[in-house]
């Protein structure tokens, strides 16, 4: 019970959390915090119980119809994650009362913030496959609208847009594998799913949903090709960015990966695409985060990179890569969300987030530049960070890779010098260097332009409040803190959460120092390269550029016409295919409409009657149709030809005329007189109203063209075919009324009466024809009433 | 000459619902205040909603049957389907007349045309008594004609004869051409009703020869007795091959009523020049009520047969394709919702299309959740609708949120769920119909479906773009600094959208109740 409520409370306190911001004021981002921070307590507490096979489930029913209940699955894995999600939520919360104070969007960003870290709370303890995709697409959609937080411009919303899109889209995937999933397991439950990994790895559909589901981790983890959409999500106010694109949210699709890795890992097709994916993401953002000017889109691009970095190590699926990945996962949530929040910091004090127009800010800023110095050092790993414990074990974790080991390592190496560079970047330059000289290098293309730039707004730079420091300061701090004990709390969330993704008891021992090793060597290799990248930068810069211009080529093509290209063009595509299917079928015209509905019957009914009948002609009466028939029948068909050709028309009304004469008259010769007279009144009757209203119609013209008539003539000859086929069927067979022979048995004895029809309609249906009379009566008196008021109108 | 046994609550909604038009069209002679009409109409439709109830309850003699005992020669069935649809027409009617109460007059209020001019002349004598502009208020007419619509619609929901179901769909389809074109002073709203009309009585003339030639086939028009009569080993049928090509023709006039592509042409006219609180009733209750009646159908004639599963699969893509693309690039939010409409029309069907317990039970949570959902958002766009509009285009929602933050957030619930969000109704409506679809062997199918509420959820979340994340147009700044009528929605609108807003979550996340009554009365069809 107590998950569900940890879950949901989140969203009850959503509800009033745009009241408490009225009521509280200034205060309210520290009230809201505490239910943020009572949940880190609450997970917390977990931690003493923890144990590598440590797994509490708890379950309520939802949707007994699909299999949908609303279970909770907590082990070490979730725990892990919910305490970084409480954790960093709570300073997020406290830092955004700061950062967005007296903005008119700060009530609604508390609510969103909150619904948001429920909904991520519910996606990582979820132990329903089912209530996984609502938190999923929960997140999405609180993360759609909080990056659409405050604006008035178009591009905001088109990131927003975007950011939904690709992993709402993405999300939609991974439904679909779920499902699938369920139908292979028979079971929905995540403990059902967990312990039939080998059922489902061996059946015929584990392929296609392996793609699926790992199409939804991919979009939601911003991997290749899919990563456009976080790096344009920094329109988002930066607390969001710092909470949603680079702690939690964008860890979703890690988290699945790792969650479900011992149910489809292990196969040949989870290596390469997960590695494959993971290692190009890695390398490529490493490149692209060097490109940027804007502090925010630094920080993403370089979160793309560890992304990669993450679904890298999940796919080597050994032991050791899990425990890298989830001591990764930690460190990484530590130092980035640090170094988000700083950004934030200088972009409210400094009014810009340009790095090139950065600098000196550590006298202004000291206690913020400390926060981003130890970030920094902790995303450079050096000693004594955890992100240092952390280098060491990836690249441990690299080297013993079962495949290409030697390839892997080496991507690897190569991205972390480059963000040992961008860590410098970001953590150092801002802070410590001198001046805020232009850099020399141009802006890559497929970036955007930092907002505020161009204008000179540079405030005077002051110390952050406090709300706005304690978070970075925490953040960079437990990172200092875990590094210099990391046999502590370190080891042991990262032992729990490492069992839950290998499936099996599994512990960690972490140590700051292991001794010198090649792994050691290569550490210092990489921070001595990162900084010397870091420091020539510009000159390197200029010789990539003379030397390898296929490099940076390579580079803008991939930020205009990559993937982000694609997804433009295909929004594009259709939304001109949207506009021509609508104008081709909805032009306005009945008659247009009519004629496809014509079509469309006659296909329908002319293709069951062809399939299901095969339709053959009547033979046996061809023998004896009488002359005066076939007459008769020539006469109607001549008539109807002239009242089609005719342009006078009387001429037309008086051949229809005679084609209902000549139907009346088939009646006659076939036995039905009655129907016949009644056929010859209404004849009459509908000639005389025909001529009566002809003098008040316009000169009779054609309105259609050649063209237009021939399509009509067509048409109506596909319908009348299909007429002909049913009256040929009917006929076909004898006709067996079970009616008849009872009327012509009851008549008389029940009714005292000859004429059948004469009697259904006053006796046997008495009640109906009643009925009738009256609506007729009605019917009549209502017209009189009419013409009665339009009468004494025109008297007036 | 015997009279048939009435079994009359079977049929107590009906009679409930058309005395109180009429009494309405009595009343409407004596009271000034048109609001009370409303107020009888709404009682009514609770009055009807109760008899539903009642009936349900009434578990001894559940099914009910009208015209003899549960079998063969039944004109209606009281049965868990046909009680459930009517539920969902009522609480559509209730809403809708709800919605029309403050709003009537807009549209319903019609001054006859000459009648200024004789004013100005009298203006010449002023000591001869001026006659005010001659206005006729037809709300009386209104409401008895939504009344009878319903009417029409509950009982097509429990009819259980083809003739039933054709003379029920024939009294709600003439209250509804009225209806459509109630608004005399829009041409729109006559061009719509006129098209509607014609396009409709084509339909019911296909519907029609359906039903005689099915009746051919199978010597009755009872769908129990089809049933009995075309399973093998029963009755030789000299016409059985008439029996697709009546079904076939039947489907066309479904089509029509329940907006299927390629028979949808008139929806966007009809639904965009309709007084929006028709559009509102009309969008939801005749697809509650005709696929009530299609799934009996279907039942009885099709015996859900593959070639017919894989027909209504076929319409299925087409209808949820083609509607969402034409959504896609509507300006107008009423033509979008009315494009949106179509396409959940093709999500409905994909439940039909799959022919199996769980493919039905979701086309009916389905159909109350769109209920719900489709109708709170006609009732948004009522109202931010001016009092002399009958449309409502983008520009006018632009940063909703900033003047009514408590309607753009009730929008924004509805156009979650209309595009498929969880944990809302929506979604679980969607889930529902595709894990039917997956379950029959129609996989394919439930891709398209997915892909399909990909595309919808593009333009639904468009909608609250406009309202959280955009300035309001000029024109609309002056709205909101006062120099025009504001747009203030009255209160029975708000409860409109309020109770649209509840009835989508609730159903969403308390689920129980409603998927057991709904297996209930699928339990009973005879599926495969």
């Amino acid at each position: 019970m107590d998950i569900v409520i940890a879950v949901l409370s989140g969203f009850l306190l959503a509800v009033i959390a745009p009241w408490v911001h009225r009521v509280g004021r200034r205060s309210a981002g520290w009230l809201l915090a505490l239910l943020p921070a009572g949940l880190t307590f609450y997970f917390a507490a977990y931690l003493r119980e923890l144990r590598p096979d440590f797994v509490v489930i708890t379950s309520y029913p939802w949707v007994p119809g699909l299999g949908v209940s609303l279970s909770f699955y907590l082990d070490g894995l979730s725990l892990l994650f919910a305490l970084l999600i409480s954790g960093i939520g709570t300073l997020v919360v406290i830092y955004a009362g700061g950062y967005l104070a007296g903005k008119p969007q700060l009530g609604r960003f508390y609510a969103l913030v909150l619904m948001f870290m429920a909904s991520m709370l519910g996606l990582v303890l979820a132990g329903n496959a089912i209530t996984l995709f609502v938190f999923w697409e929960l997140t999405s959609l609180t993360s759609y609208l909080l990056i659409g937080l405050d604006h008035e411009r178009e591009k905001a919303r088109a990131a927003a847009l975007q950011a939904l899109l690709v992993t709402g889209g993405g999300g939609l995937a991974l439904l679909a594998g779920l499902v699938l999933m369920g139908q292979v397991t028979g079971s929905l439950e995540l403990a059902a799913l967990l312990s039939n990994g080998a059922a489902i790895r061996e059946h015929a559909l584990y392929l296609p949903i392996l793609l699926l589901i790992l199409l939804g981790a991919f979009t939601k983890s911003a991997q290749v090709p899919f990563h456009f959409w976080l790096p344009n999500a920094m329109e988002a106010p930066t607390p969001v960015s710092a909470y949603l694109h680079s702690a939690t949210m964008v860890k979703a699709g890690v988290y699945l990966l790792a969650r479900l890795s011992p149910v489809l890992g292990d196969t040949e097709a989870w290596h390469y695409l997960v590695t494959g994916a993971g290692m190009a993401t890695m390398l490529l953002a490493a490149l692209l985060a060097l490109g940027q000017t804007d502090l925010k889109r630094i920080l993403a691009y370089s979160t793309v990179s560890t992304l990669g970095a993450l679904t890298l190590l999940l796919g080597l699926d050994t032991t050791l890569s899990a425990k890298a990945a989830m001591l990764f996962l930690l460190v990484h949530a530590l130092y980035k969300g640090a170094l988000f929040l700083v950004a934030g910091a200088v972009d409210h004090e400094a009014g810009t987030r340009d790095i090139r127009r950065l600098g000196g800010l550590a006298r202004a800023m000291p206690i913020t530049a400390a926060a981003a110095g130890l970030a920094a050092l902790s995303m450079a790993g050096l000693p004594p960070m955890l992100g240092f414990i952390n280098k060491e074990l990836l690249y441990e974790a690299k080297l013993q890779a079962p495949r290409a080991a030697g390839l892997i390592t080496a991507t690897g190496v190569a991205a972390n010098m480059l963000l040992v560079a961008v860590a410098g970047l970001v953590g150092i330059r801002p802070f410590w260097s001198r001046s805020n000289a232009p850099d020399a290098r141009p802006h890559v293309p497929g970036t955007s332009e930092v907002p505020g730039t161009s204008e000179a707004v540079h405030k005077e730079p002051h110390e952050a409040p406090l709300a706005m420091w304690l978070g970075p300061a925490a953040l960079a701090g437990l990172g200092l803190i875990n590094g210099l004990f990391p046999d502590a709390l370190p080891s042991a969330l990262v032992s729990a959460a490492a069992s839950a993704v290998r499936g099996k008891p599994t512990v960690v021992e972490l140590a700051l120092w292991h001794g010198i090793s090649p792994i050691f060597a290569l550490s210092v290799l990489t921070v001595i390269v990162g900084a010397a990248i870091y420091v020539g930068r510009d000159p390197l810069y200029r010789a990539a550029q003379r030397f390898v211009p296929w490099l940076i080529t390579g580079l803008r093509v991939v930020g205009h016409w990559g993937p982000e290209g694609g997804y433009d063009l295909a929004l594009r595509g259709l939304n001109s295919l949207a506009t021509t299917q609508t104008r081709l079928l909805q032009s306005g015209y009945l008659r247009f409409y009519l004629i496809i509905v014509m079509l469309t019957t006659v296909g329908l009914g002319g293709y069951t009657l062809l399939s299901r009948t095969g339709l053959t002609w009547p033979a046996g009466r061809s023998s004896d149709v009488r002359l005066y028939e076939i007459l008769i029948g020539l006469l109607i068909l001549a008539a109807t030809l002239l009242a089609l050709l005719s342009t006078s028309r009387l001429t037309v009304v008086a051949a229809l005329g005679v084609v209902g004469y000549g139907v009346a008259l088939i009646f006659t010769l076939f036995g039905a007189p009655d129907l016949a007279m009644t056929q010859f009144a209404i004849e009459t009757l509908t000639v005389f109203l025909f001529v009566l209203v002809l003098y008040r119609l316009p000169r009779f013209a054609y309105y259609s063209s050649r063209r237009d008539r021939i399509r009509d003539a067509v048409v109506a000859l596909a319908a009348g075919a299909l007429m002909t086929a049913l009256v040929l069927v009917v006929t076909s067979a004898p006709l067996q009324s079970r009616l008849t022979p009872y009327f012509v048995a009851n008549a008389v004895p029940l009714a005292r009466g000859r004429n059948i029809d004469n009697v259904i309609l006053v006796d046997f249906r008495g009640l109906d024809t009643l009925g009738e009379i009256t609506v007729l009566a009605v019917a009549g008196i209502g017209v009189y009433a009419l013409l009665k008021l339009r009468l004494d109108e025109k008297n007036k | 000459m015997t009279f048939p046994t009435l079994n009359f609550p079977v049929i107590a909604p009906q009679i409930v619902l058309v005395a109180a038009a009429l009494i309405i069209l009595l009343a409407d002679l004596m009271v000034a205040n048109k609001r009370i009409l409303g107020w009888i109409s709404l009682i009514a439709v609770i009055g009807a909603l109760a008899a539903v109830f009642v009936c349900r309850s009434d578990s001894a003699a559940f099914p009910l049957a009208l015209g003899g005992p549960s079998g063969p020669g039944t004109m209606a069935l009281a049965d868990g389907l046909g009680l459930f649809a009517s539920a969902a027409v009522l609480i559509a009617a209730g809403l809708a007349i709800l919605l029309a109460i403050e709003r009537v007059g807009d549209f319903s209020r019609f001054e006859k045309p000459g009648s200024e001019k004789k004013q100005a002349r009298s203006g010449d004598h002023p000591i001869a008594e001026a006659p005010g502009p001659q206005v006729t208020d037809r709300a009386g007419a209104y409401y008895a004609l939504l009344l009878l619509a319903t009417a029409g619609m509950t009982a097509m929901a429990t009819a259980s004869d083809l003739m039933t179901i054709f003379i029920a769909l024939e009294i709600f389809s003439l209250a509804l051409y009225i209806l459509v074109g109630f608004n005399r002073r829009d041409l729109r709203s006559g061009e719509a009703a006129l098209k509607y009309f014609l396009l409709g009585a084509f339909a019911s003339g296909f519907f029609l020869y359906g039903i005689a030639l099915i009746y051919a086939a199978t010597g009755t028009t009872s769908l129990e007795a089809i049933l009995h009569n075309i399973q093998p080993m029963s009755i030789s049928l000299p016409f059985r091959p008439l029996l697709p090509v009546g079904m076939g023709l039947l489907l066309v006039g479904f089509g029509f009523k329940l907006a299927l592509v390629p028979f949808h042409m008139w929806t966007p006219d009809a639904y965009q020049g309709a007084p929006t609180p028709v559009t509102a009733f009309m969008s939801v209750a005749t697809k509650a009520a005709a696929f009530a009646a299609l799934i009996r159908v279907l039942a009885a004639v099709a015996s859900y047969d593959r070639p017919w599963l894989l027909a209504l699969a076929a319409l299925a893509v087409l209808t949820m394709t083609l509607g969402n693309l034409a959504a896609l690039r509507q300006t107008s939010l009423k033509r979008m919702l009315a494009y949106s409409s179509i396409a959940h029309a093709g999500y409905l069907l994909i439940g039909l299309a799959a022919g199996n317990q769980l493919g039905v039970e979701g086309a009916l949570y389905y159909l109350l959740a769109y209920t719900f959902m489709n109708l709170g958002a006609f009732a948004v766009l009522l109202a931010v609708q001016r009092r002399d509009e009958n449309d409502v285009t983008g520009d006018r929602i632009l940063g909703l949120a900033g003047r009514q933050p408590l309607l753009a957030a009730l929008m924004a619930v509805l156009m979650f769920s209309l595009a498929g969000i969880p944990p809302l109704a929506g979604f679980f409506g969607k889930l529902y119909v595709f894990s039917g679809a997956v379950e029959a062997g129609l996989a394919w199918l439930a891709i398209v479906g997915v892909l399909n509420s990909a595309l919808g959820a593009y333009y639904y979340l468009r909608v609250t773009i406009l309202m959280f994340m955009a300035e309001p147009a000029e024109s609309d700044q002056e709205i909101s600094s006062g120099k025009v009528e504001t747009l203030q929605p009255g209160w029975a609108v708000m409860t409109t959208v309020v109770l649209a807003v509840l009835g989508t979550i609730v159903l969403g996340l308390w689920q129980w109740p409603w998927t057991q009554t709904i297996a209930q009365a699928v339990s009973t069809l005879a599926l495969r």
